[in-house]
């Protein structure tokens, strides 16, 4: 079995859950003996075993360095990002500012011309910056198509007013595909219900979360720590899709309860001057930190240090980030508006725009110590299950279906 | 000569409402959901009302009096008889009528459905002895026979009621502790001379229960005819069949669609075809039969699940800490003397509490195998421990109010008598009604004149006191 993948993202680059969803799926699919030929819009680091393609490399121009895809795939279509259109006699390069949405349509153009050249059986693309570029391979090639939703314009909107761009991407390349795979039953309902698509043609397979070996980190805000401040941390971007307002407001009913709560904020995003905006006029400056945005370590230290996390989005298609603290021992509260609250029972859970229950839960989590002790351990336990081995076995299913009632 | 010993156990709990953080010194009443949900009390003792017991009580009282030979037990939580009470006065007329006819036995139980036993022998203690009076003031009569909350049994349970005059009690009949004997013989429990032990054929039991309306089930569609069948083919291997199970498995766990109700119906009459087969109840099984040898269980044994334990109510650690926290407050509660704190704290006891935040079946993915009205085990910990903390609340107001009281009850006799009279607001008359449940001298009391001396020293002081001011 030989699949060619698109992608937007991948590790080590610093970026959100899609590249992280892919890399965990592209290696357990390779362990299970799919093959799999990655292709990526823009050269790069990589990691793990898969043999990788760069579209830019193929059509001879680059992304430019500072060219921030960070969070790509996630802005609206119209967003500007640098690209090497080509290079001067001098030798250096020519820069052009152009759409993600002309980007996506570039990728979609390689895509073409690198199917005709590959050898596989068939075609997996992830989210909406690929779907074109999955779109085209299989019509150059006439192979089956997989798209992945990791996130959809409804997600990103936070509610139905999205770009319209985006949804028509989504939409027709969600007609043309043969199988369209959702993260969780949450992302299959808007695909069904919003996108209008045949429920018979749309999957759900949950995300894994790798069991990493967890070990302790020299703690941060000791001194808040110190002065027997609770902390409360929210880590994520800051967009509206995130619903760190929410979080905010019910910031404010626990602080009323009990000032020695403090919030931390880590992350960055095109809300962020509304949030310290709301920060301020809700009198909260002494009780809420932002952090900026954390990677790696010191977000790890950030979840070991925190007493409880809270994940507040306001639709979130699955929500790596509470298993994350899960990981690290500290439980959470997440949103019902989320596809982790269907696999993750250890854990409390509300509805996002509900701010009393939110702030109920906050405050009994920190008064009653043993709920969240437990959460920790049976959560762990629950985590061994969620792995992206079972991921990659669904796909693997899925792929040999099609290829098996391929009509060629 | 083979008798079956059927008893139904009858209870439901005082749910407690969704209660938040804020409403801890806000909000005293825990149980007034009224929101016609799973939480909402009235609406669920109306609803099985109306699915269990309304029909399964008009199906028994025919059987009653078609068949003179029909016998069978009840036990009833108090909680449950409060409700019926309360919600569906109706249907504790139609349980009287039932026990009126001399051939329904009622069970020794505790009031308030709790695990005391396993917590505080004293409090245990006394909602036992609320339960009997109880069951005297609305049906006459005294039990003889004890079953504990969830058949839980140890051998120090069953030693207690020897020495509290039980006749006999109520347990599992578990493999575990019977090896190769069978459950349908009496039994004795080690260290014991008088009491006997009545085992529940699970296997029997639970055919009806559990399995009944199961459609996978190897034996479904399960008659009257071959359940009499398996009953009478214990002839010459047993004396009693005990068929232990809730009393809401008729309608409420097997809908009436599943054919209970006419299953119901014609068994006794089927079981009792065969010429040697007949009823009895468990003072009149414990009567009838000697002791077949001795049934030691020096660990807690229970009726549930497969491992027979107490797993599913203290089998977590939220579920320990609950439980831990509601019994830390045994002494403080009491010494408030105050009716109602003592009532709350004791509808807090009941063992449903602990069973919404089991989360055994989270392993296992059974979800549906645990039923609460809670989101999750999570929510009802949550809530559960935000009343408790309220109910401590309380308990510490009344308990400051009294040492205030006296303490300046003290400060006066020392001063002068001239001191102008005061409003006494603070001041708490411990009634007859108050102290009902407690024991003239409980053992954590230091001084049981101690209240009425200081109250006997006011009235010195302020010699006219409102009636209206009495209770607060």
């Amino acid at each position: 079995m030989k699949v060619l993948t698109f992608s937007w993202e991948y590790p080590p680059a610093k970026n959100g859950g899609l590249g992280v969803a892919c890399f965990g799926l592209t290696r357990e699919l390779l362990a299970h003996g799919v093959a799999v030929t990655l292709v990526l819009p823009k050269t790069q680091e990589t990691r793990g075993d898969a043999r990788i393609l760069f579209a830019d490399t193929e059509r001879l121009v680059k992304m430019g360095e500072n060219a921030d895809l960070l969070f790509g795939p996630y802005n609206q279509a119209s967003t500007m990002i640098e690209s090497i259109i080509g290079y001067d006699a001098t030798g250096r390069p020519i820069y052009q500012a152009r759409t993600i949405l002309e980007e996506a349509h570039r990728f979609a153009h390689q895509a073409a011309l690198i199917a005709k050249m590959e050898d596989f059986d068939v075609i997996h693309a992830h989210d909406w910056t690929s779907y074109l570029a999955g779109v085209a391979a299989k019509i150059s090639s006439g192979k089956q198509l997989v798209l992945h939703v990791h996130a959809t314009s409804f997600d990103q909107a936070a509610s139905d007013n999205v770009d319209p761009s985006i949804f028509k991407i989504e939409k027709e390349a969600f007609e043309l595909a043969d199988k369209v795979v959702t993260v969780s039953n949450f992302t299959r309902d808007i695909v069904v219900n919003k996108h209008g698509i045949d429920p018979h043609k749309v999957e759900v397979v949950h995300n894994g979360c790798d069991a990493e070996e967890v070990r302790e980190l020299v703690p941060t805000l000791v001194e808040l720590k110190r002065q027997g401040k609770k902390i409360v941390l929210c880590h994520g971007r800051i967009s509206i899709q995130k619903g760190v307002d929410y979080f905010v407001r019910a910031a404010r009913l626990v602080v009323d309860v009990d000032p020695d709560v403090v919030f931390v904020i880590s992350g960055w995003g095109d809300m962020i001057t509304q949030v310290i905006e709301q920060v301020g006029a809700m009198g909260l400056s002494e009780n809420v930190r932002f952090a900026g945005a954390l990677w790696e370590e010191d977000r790890d230290r950030m979840y070991q240090s925190a007493d409880l996390f809270v994940m507040p989005s306001v639709s979130e298609p699955f929500g790596l980030v509470p298993l994350e603290a899960l990981q690290h021992g500290t439980s959470s509260i997440i949103s019902k508006q989320s596809g982790v609250a269907e696999v993750l029972t250890h854990a409390l859970k509300v509805d996002f725009w509900d701010v009393d229950e939110m702030a109920n839960q906050i405050l009994s989590a920190l008064r009653y110590p043993v709920v969240r002790e437990q959460m920790v351990t049976e959560g762990r336990l629950q985590l061994l299950g969620m792995t992206w081995k079972i991921a990659a076995q669904k796909v693997k299913h899925l792929y040999q279906h099609l290829v098996q009632y391929a009509v060629s | 000569m083979l008798t079956v010993c059927p008893y139904f156990h009858v209870h439901q709990p005082y749910r407690v409402k969704k209660y938040r953080v804020f409403d801890i010194g806000e909000d005293t009443e825990y149980f007034n959901d009224a929101s016609g949900t799973d939480l909402d009390n009235r609406y669920i003792v109306e609803k099985v009302a109306e699915k269990s017991y309304r029909p399964t009580n008009k199906v028994l009282k025919e059987l009653l009096d078609k068949h003179p030979e029909f016998r069978f037990n009840l036990s009833f939580s108090g909680t449950v008889l409060d409700q019926f009470e309360a919600y569906a006065p109706d249907v504790l007329e139609s349980f009287q009528e039932l026990v009126a006819t001399g051939r329904v036995e009622i069970l020794a139980d505790t009031y308030h459905h709790s695990l005391a036993f396993f917590y505080s022998v004293p409090e245990f203690k006394r909602q036992v002895q609320k339960h009997e009076r109880r069951i005297k003031q609305l049906f006459g009569v005294k039990p003889r026979v004890f079953r504990n909350t969830e058949l839980s049994y140890r051998n120090d349970l069953a030693k207690w009621c020897e020495d509290n005059g039980y006749l006999g009690i109520m347990s599992e009949g578990w493999e575990k502790y019977l090896g190769w004997r069978s459950p349908n013989y009496l039994y004795q429990p080690p260290g014991c001379s008088k009491i006997k032990v009545l085992l529940k054929n699970y296997k029997l039991s639970d055919d009806i229960a559990f399995r009944f309306g199961n459609k996978e089930w190897k034996d479904w569609p399960l008659s009257a005819d071959t359940y009499a069948d398996w009953i009478n083919s214990h002839h010459g291997n047993g004396q009693t069949v005990n068929l232990f199970m809730d009393y809401e498995s008729f309608g409420e766990h097997q809908w009436e669609d599943t054919g209970i109700f006419e299953f119901l119906k014609v068994v006794p009459e089927m079981i009792m075809r065969h010429p040697d087969t007949s009823f009895k109840t468990a003072t009149e099984t414990v009567a009838a039969y000697e002791s077949a040898g001795e049934y030691d269980v020096p660990d807690i044994l229970t009726w549930a699940d497969t491992e027979r334990d107490l797993t599913a109510w203290i089998g977590n650690d939220i579920q320990r800490d609950a439980i831990k926290a509601a019994y830390s407050m045994e002494e403080d509660v009491m010494k408030t003397r105050k009716r109602d704190l003592i009532e709350t704290w004791r509808k807090l006891q009941t063992s449903d509490h602990f069973y919404y935040m089991c989360t055994k079946w989270s392993n296992d993915g059974d979800v549906h195998a645990y039923f609460s009205p809670y989101k999750s085990p999570y929510d009802a910990y949550i809530t559960y421990m935000n009343a408790l903390s309220d109910l401590k609340l309380r308990v510490a107001h009344v308990l400051k109010d009294k040492e205030t009281v006296l303490a300046a009850a003290e400060q006066k006799i020392e001063k002068t008598k001239e001191t102008k009279p005061e409003p006494s607001d603070q001041v708490d008359i411990p009634s007859k009604e108050d102290v009902e449940d407690v024991p003239a001298s409980p053992p954590t009391e230091p001084d049981p004149g101690f209240f009425k001396n200081a109250w006997d020293r006011l009235k010195k002081i302020f010699p006219v006191v409102s009636p209206e001011r009495k209770s607060t």
